[in-house]
């Protein structure tokens, strides 16, 4: 035990003189990166260990409904991401082009910030009023099969997130995909969104889609 | 503890049961509380307790509908009895026939109007805008489905001179093929598109674009209009005339809105009196009887 401990603190001590890091994702993680269609994304932690948040993700209260608290679980055998389950989807299959990291929010708030490596899919476009939204299922590699069904075997993972525990937009946007065809099991559902990212300080990008 | 609990509670839901529905007499009551001793006996109670009244509702229920069904029967007798299976109807997007009609007269040159953005455009240039980011990601290329609009339909079959027979043969194939998404208030009982609608709104717009006076409210009376009547609903001061109308075969909301108010614009009057009957503008099934609410500006 004492042995463990002392290990530990070496190689944390090591840790803190090598890269000068104070806030580590975890003990023996200091950084996430991951490449999406060939750019390369690295999420850190910020340093300031004074820092506190800014700006949207401080408010405390919205008026529910619409922004309603969110269950850990949206069943349906939608699986629930934390923090770290994100990162290592980014790592794995987003890395190796077979999953999608998704921002069911609007345009506006995703240019603000986002998460490194996500892709912006408005909960609304997935709605069945959509025209458009078989478009959609298909660059998600859903494809057509006879009698106007989709087949969805090949289509991509999701892990799909929005502004918080507080917004239905992520779950909504779920909602809308299963009820496309899109198979649960297909489907992750990082319920922390944006606040619980910015909120440990992890790195996010600020522009339009990315490429 | 907990025991007891459930057993009171067990006994509050019957007794609930037992004051909303009365389906026992007295003697049944006192059975049952003195049955209610005995939790087991009570489990077996609730269970009972609880089925009933469902089946109570259901049964009352289906009775209103029945009675209702009987009281509307002598009246629809003169018309056709209400479908009710739902017939396939075309797709409809939000677009509004007032927009598209616009676009109509502006691709067709009329002086003085220019092309409004429709819904159905917003909604593509927002689906492009998520394409362009998926392909980002994947590195996959992805296609913009090129959909016809009904807009560009309409403007090749004016400009090729087609009769409107033709125009209708042509828009409903299209519709019937799914290629095509109409707006809602197009939409007949029969599950076609009304192009005799969408016809003369094209040209009273034409019309109110050159300069003419809108259409002017028609008199009606119930010995020309099929479906239409009239009742006298007496107020404190003064008589109130309340018409109703039943759905006919190949009605749809725009064309009810032309027969009552001369023009498509007032459809969201109707559909807004009668929200307890339509779920959407293009949910209009023969036979229901809509109220034609007076307008009072007009």
């Amino acid at each position: 035990m004492i042995r463990t401990i002392a290990t530990a603190t070496c190689i944390l001590a090591a840790g803190t003189m090598a890269q000068a890091q104070d806030v580590r994702i975890t003990t023996f993680k200091s950084e996430s990166t991951f490449s999406l269609n060939g750019i390369t994304f690295t999420v850190t932690r910020d340093q300031n260990t004074n820092a506190v948040l800014q700006g949207e993700f401080t408010r405390t209260s919205r008026a529910c409904p619409p922004h309603c608290l969110q269950p850990i679980s949206l069943g349906s055998g939608v699986e629930t991401f934390g923090e770290l389950e994100v990162m290592s989807y980014l790592e794995t299959s987003v890395s190796d082009g077979i999953g999608l990291l998704v921002d069911a929010r609007s345009p506006q708030e995703f240019a603000i910030s986002a998460i490194p490596g996500s892709v912006n899919v408005p909960f609304i476009t997935l709605a069945a009023e959509n025209r458009f939204r078989p478009d959609i299922l298909r660059a998600l590699g859903a494809v057509d099969v006879a009698g106007g069904a989709m087949d969805f075997s090949g289509a991509m993972d999701l892990a799909v997130y929005s502004g918080g525990v507080w917004s239905n937009d992520a779950p909504m946007a779920i909602q809308n995909l299963i009820e496309a065809g899109y198979p649960a099991e297909k489907i992750h559902y990082y319920r922390g969104g944006m606040q619980a990212w910015t909120h440990v300080g992890l790195s996010t990008i600020s522009s339009a889609n990315p490429g | 503890m907990i025991r007891t609990v459930v057993v009171l509670f067990a006994f509050a839901v019957v007794l609930c049961g037992l004051i909303v529905f009365g389906p026992f007499g007295d003697d049944e009551d006192v059975a049952n509380q003195d049955r209610l001793g005995t939790p087991l006996e009570a489990d077996v109670e609730v269970t009972r307790a609880a089925v009933t009244p469902e089946t109570d509702i259901a049964a009352i229920a289906q009775a209103a509908v029945s009675v209702t069904e009987a009281a509307a029967a002598p009246q629809q007798a003169v018309v056709e009895a209400p479908q009710r299976v739902d017939v396939a109807r075309p797709n409809t997007d939000n677009t509004r026939l007032s927009d598209m009609t616009n676009n109509v007269l502006a691709e067709l040159g009329f002086a003085g109007v220019e092309h409004v953005t429709t819904n159905s455009e917003v909604q593509r240039e927002s689906t492009s805008q998520i394409l362009a980011g998926i392909e980002a990601a994947t590195g996959q290329s992805s296609i913009l489905q090129e959909s016809e609009t009904l807009e560009a339909i309409v403007i090749a079959a004016l400009r090729a001179g087609e009769s409107d027979e033709a125009i209708d043969q042509i828009v409903n194939n299209a519709a019937a093929a799914g290629s095509v998404a109409v707006p809602e208030i197009l939409v007949t009982s029969d599950g076609r598109v009304d192009t005799h609608v969408l016809l003369n709104n094209i040209v009273t717009q034409a019309q109110i674009a050159a300069g003419g006076a809108a259409p002017a409210v028609p008199e009606l009376s119930p010995e020309d209009v099929q479906g239409l009547e009239v009742r006298v609903v007496q107020q404190a001061t003064t008589d109130v005339q309340a018409r109703f109308y039943t759905v006919q075969s190949g009605d749809s909301l725009g064309a009810i809105s032309i027969k009552f108010f001369g023009s498509t614009e007032h459809f969201n009057a109707i559909f807004e009196a009668n929200r307890g009957l339509l779920s959407s503008p293009d949910r209009i099934r023969i036979g229901q009887r809509l109220v034609i609410p007076e307008l009072d500006n007009v």
